[in-house]
């Protein structure tokens, strides 16, 4: 793809996707890397800094520190991925439909959605764990809080740009419905700013979802999530430092590859005009 | 100017009904019977049916809400299960501990950030430039906690020089504060680089040149002052996220505010303060982006006749 074509030219763009890339890969081929159970109790082996056997420790149950990272990373993949799914199929058209049809729906919808973006969204995360309890389902629906009114703001932002050019304005004089429009001229100009707007977000997603778990209100024991790990980590930090090592690194590198991998692509679909 | 402000203490009523509903949604939406998680597990069925009379839950919901608001405007927003102190007098001097921590670090990111996105920018792509924007890079992408965690590790734990929690002497402000500074000066660098390059670039910075004025007066009358517009917005949103990110940080470091109260009683289940205390908080937030928003337009002629 073109887009492809023009990342290979940043340099730290394509340094970055590699990264990411690798890490997605990773997730994806864990239990052909790790051969051992991140879930599997081993109390002869408990707290062992990292060997040739266990590259990066194991913790207070005798589990393999890298096993649990790299299944950690599946359970972050999927949450944020389900996040951006649901969110992206509510919020999209909600906010193309209020952004086109304008009016008093519009302008009750926006402030609800101004409302609710006051607050960070580790707060509104919070809530509604506060509300859901622990879980998947909770945490999926409590980073859809954050994300929702995000992309109706944006698919509105985009729709109301496009409103205004030559063609819809055709096409409505052709008689086109609404849906007609929507469809066939809105969400083609608008998927470019949506879809680099979810990339961005992924980073986001992963943290706020791994500070939840680190809390104790997200992803529950002993499901592997890098949070919770780390929590764990913080618990034994006098006597097992080197337990923090594995998610830390994991998250960090993560999100920086996210980020950065995200402004390369921003880079390339929104030329801007002025240099950063 | 008036207008804009009174637009926006408008705004606070519904944002502020918007989390009172939240508050009180959320002591009903929670799954199981409220009267049971009050009572205790054991109660028997006369002592529930006491404990819903005397909370209102006999009654129909929207009279419960008005309750509830006449309550909480009056200030009694119940009492802790757990400790059986009055919910206000938890949280206030918790949310004071809070606003310590968030003002201190913002004003410390602050400072940091003009000396180092300015000098970044004067001596631009020198060492400087490059450590400060690798700098920035890592302290936006390594999470909070991970900060947090190798800082504890460094300071209170290997080197035993720092007390790893409370805020028993001025010491234990040291590691809170810098673990929340860390990501606001990384952004903040960020964007004063940003908004200071753009500004270089104008042609009136370039007139004030060709005038003859010196170098360093060119950039801080001319390009600093104009740049601080676009900054003074992002650091009021700092400032509130900053309060967000404090949540974690507190937790953590064991420090006593608002942000660590609130997972406290959601995890123990103590329903009225978390109640209470999200409502504060939230409150606090509503408030303080007005706050900031009024700020901007004093300082900024443009937002005055929004």
């Amino acid at each position: 793809m073109r887009l492809l074509r023009k990342l290979a030219r940043d340099k730290i763009g394509m340094l970055s996707c590699v990264v990411f890339v690798g890490i997605v890969a990773m997730a994806l081929l864990a239990p052909i890397i790790s051969s051992y159970d991140p879930l599997q109790f081993n109390y002869d082996e408990t707290y062992s800094p990292p060997t040739r056997a266990h590259l990066l420790g194991t913790d207070g149950f005798g589990r393999d520190v890298l096993a649990r990272v790299l299944y950690g990373a599946r359970i972050s993949l999927k949450l944020s991925l389900s996040t951006l799914a649901m969110s992206l199929v509510f919020a999209v058209p909600l906010g193309m439909a209020v952004g086109f049809s304008g009016g008093i729906t519009e302008a009750i919808v926006m402030r609800g959605i101004d409302v609710m973006l006051v607050f960070p969204p580790t707060l509104i995360a919070i809530v509604v764990m506060a509300i859901l309890g622990p879980g998947e389902l909770s945490v999926i629906l409590a980073l859809s809080s954050y994300t929702l009114p995000q992309f109706v703001r944006l698919a509105r932002a985009s729709t109301l740009s496009i409103k205004k050019s030559g063609y819809v304005e055709a096409s409505r004089n052709m008689g086109a419905g609404r849906f007609h429009i929507i469809r066939k001229h809105i969400w083609p100009n608008i998927s470019a700013p949506v879809i680099v707007q979810a990339t961005l977000m992924v980073p986001l997603l992963v943290l706020t979802a791994s500070a939840l778990s680190f809390l104790g209100l997200g992803i529950q024991p002993p499901t592997p999530e890098w949070g919770a790990m780390l929590y764990d980590a913080k618990k034994a930090m006098r006597y097992a430092p080197y337990l923090m090592i594995g998610p830390g690194l994991a998250l960090s590198l993560f999100v920086l590859s996210a980020n950065l991998l995200g402004d390369s692509i921003q880079k390339i679909v929104n030329p801007r005009l002025t240099r950063l | 100017m008036l207008r804009v402000a009174v637009g926006r203490l408008l705004f606070m009523i519904p944002a502020g009904l918007f989390v009172v509903t939240l508050a009180f949604g959320m002591f009903h939406l929670v799954p199981g019977d409220v009267a049971v998680m009050l009572a205790g597990e054991t109660a028997t069925e006369e002592v529930l049916e006491q404990t819903r009379v005397k909370f209102g839950f006999d009654k129909p919901l929207h009279v419960q809400y008005i309750m509830y608001l006449s309550r909480v405007l009056r200030g009694d927003l119940g009492i802790s299960y757990y400790s059986r102190v009055p919910v206000i007098d938890l949280i206030v001097p918790r949310f004071l501990n809070t606003l310590k921590l968030a003002a201190l670090a913002t004003v410390v990111g602050v400072a940091l950030s003009l000396v180092l996105g300015c000098f970044s920018v004067y001596w631009y792509r020198g060492p400087l430039d490059a450590v400060a924007t690798v700098f920035s890079l890592l302290g936006i992408c390594i999470p909070l906690y991970v900060v947090a965690l190798l800082l504890m590790y460094l300071f209170a734990v290997y080197w035993r020089v720092l007390p790893l929690s409370g805020m028993r002497s001025w010491q234990s402000y040291i590691l809170p504060t810098v673990t929340l500074a860390v990501y606001q000066t990384a952004f903040l660098t960020r964007m004063t680089r940003t908004c200071l390059l753009e500004t270089i670039g104008e042609d009136y910075v370039r007139t004030a040149r060709s005038k003859g004025l010196s170098e360093v007066r060119v950039f801080v009358k001319h390009a600093l002052r104009n740049a601080m517009l676009p900054i003074s917005t992002i650091i009021g949103l700092r400032f509130g996220y900053a309060i967000g990110g404090a949540v974690v940080v507190e937790t953590i470091f064991g420090w006593p505010g608002l942000g660590r109260l609130i997972v406290e009683s959601l995890l123990r289940r103590d329903l009225q303060v978390t109640q209470g205390a999200l409502l504060l908080f939230a409150m606090g937030f509503i408030v303080t982006n007005l706050l900031v928003d009024v700020l901007y337009a004093v300082i900024n002629p443009v937002l005055r006749y929004e």
